[in-house]
């Protein structure tokens, strides 16, 4: 319940504070939203388990969101964000259909 | 190929280590991790692991550590990571939709471009094919008019003689000039630029229709100067004697040349510095054509 709430809050304020990413920042908004994305499902996955634990759901957001971040700066420093980008992408969406897939389970029980 | 390799989707074919695990679905993966499996095998290949360690695992040491299941959400901490992930839907969907009508009118742009230069190249080419036409077409008229004989292939001829701009052969006389046997060290026998000039003028004004000097075709822009010690026609140096031949009629040509200014000029130089002057009727004379020919007035038609 909180959790709509608060994802609900953040959506709105996000949709009319119209907050201004900086330029610099920008490239790494997509890939910080899979890995949140990421994070999220895994929650929820945990969630449905019965193994939820806060703490753990936000240090791995967090973790989630700056080391995807990181990797694809890295990768841009080096000259190979596109291919690292990709690589955050395709491991984050394994991620996520697998978590996915566990939650499809608890809900539909098939 | 049938034998060798287990299909790919069979889970009961696959050997699983560990015995069924605690009441939940596996996920119907190559190798299913087993959810109560704490300790990740190190052997596993790349993609296994990473299916493996979706992030349950977390959970699952954060409950084992913390025996009687999990906290629901709740805290303060959890409210603000969730407002944060719907702060960043947001603000990346409110990009992407703010990106769209500046990529769409870069894209629109660029499509302009495009089909600018093309129509510029199609006019271009259009230009080059005109033209082509125009340049067949003045070759095809040029090569009429020399091979014709009438009125216009004459004046053309005509006009590339007086011009300079062909080799020219015809009647004429040639005279050999040439410095005062005992010039020497004094120059009051020698034959000047001026001289030459005087002699050049006197013979167009006699009627020539064309004069070179020791082969360097005149045109009406050809100087005649002196350089150092040395007399220079269009700019290239000459060595005594002389020879001046001119394109006229033989017969005329020296007689109405006496009867110029330069003539008698010259005839002065002779009697009064010794200065060799010499002409002879010719029954040909072939003049090479003039080195330079810049137009300098005509400009090229501008393109349609």
């Amino acid at each position: 319940m909180i959790a709509v709430l608060g994802l609900l809050i953040g959506i709105l304020a996000g949709l009319f504070l119209e907050p201004t990413v900086p330029e610099a920042l920008q490239p790494y908004l997509p890939i910080a939203v899979v890995a949140a994305l990421d994070a999220v499902f895994g929650g929820l996955r945990a969630h449905l388990d019965g193994i939820f634990d806060d703490k753990v759901f936000v240090v791995s957001f967090v973790s989630n969101v700056l080391i995807a971040a990181v990797i694809v700066y890295l990768g841009d420093q080096l000259g190979v964000g596109g291919q690292l980008s990709t690589g955050v992408i395709v491991v984050l969406g394994i991620r996520i259909f697998s978590n996915v897939a566990a939650i499809r389970r608890h809900v539909f029980h098939a | 190929m049938t034998t060798s390799t287990p299909p790919p989707g069979g889970d009961a074919t696959l050997p699983t280590p560990t015995p069924a695990p605690v009441g939940d679905a596996t996920p119907p993966t190559p190798t299913p991790p087993p959810v109560g499996d704490a300790t990740p095998r190190v052997h596993d290949d790349l993609l296994t692991s990473i299916l493996k360690g979706a992030v349950d695992q977390d959970y699952e040491v954060a409950s084992q550590s913390r025996r009687g299941g999990g906290r629901a959400g709740g805290t303060l901490t959890f409210l603000v990571v969730v407002a944060a992930f719907g702060i960043l839907l947001g603000v990346s969907a409110l990009e992407t939709e703010r990106a769209e009508p500046v990529q769409a009118a870069e894209r629109a742009e660029l499509v302009d471009q495009i089909h600018a230069r093309q129509d510029r190249l199609e006019g271009l080419h259009a230009t080059l094919t005109s033209l082509q036409d125009e340049v067949t077409e003045r070759q095809a008229t040029l090569a009429g008019l020399l091979t014709d004989d009438d009125q216009l292939g004459d004046q053309l001829r005509t006009l590339a003689m007086v011009a300079a701009a062909t080799e020219s052969t015809g009647p004429g006389v040639t005279i050999t000039v040439d410095d005062a046997p005992d010039a020497g060290r004094v120059t009051s026998g020698r034959v000047r630029d001026h001289d030459l000039q005087l002699l050049v003028n006197g013979l167009w004004q006699a009627g020539a229709e064309g004069i070179a000097i020791n082969g360097h075709r005149l045109t009406s822009l050809t100087s005649i100067r002196f350089a150092g010690n040395a007399i220079t026609v269009a700019y290239r140096s000459l060595t005594p004697p002389y020879v001046v031949e001119a394109i006229g009629d033989p017969d005329t040509l020296p007689a109405r040349y006496l009867e110029t200014q330069a003539g008698k000029v010259w005839q002065s130089l002779q009697a009064n510095f010794g200065v060799q002057f010499d002409m002879r009727p010719r029954d040909e004379v072939t003049l090479p054509a003039a080195a330079n020919q810049d137009l300098r007035y005509a400009r090229q038609r501008a393109p349609r």
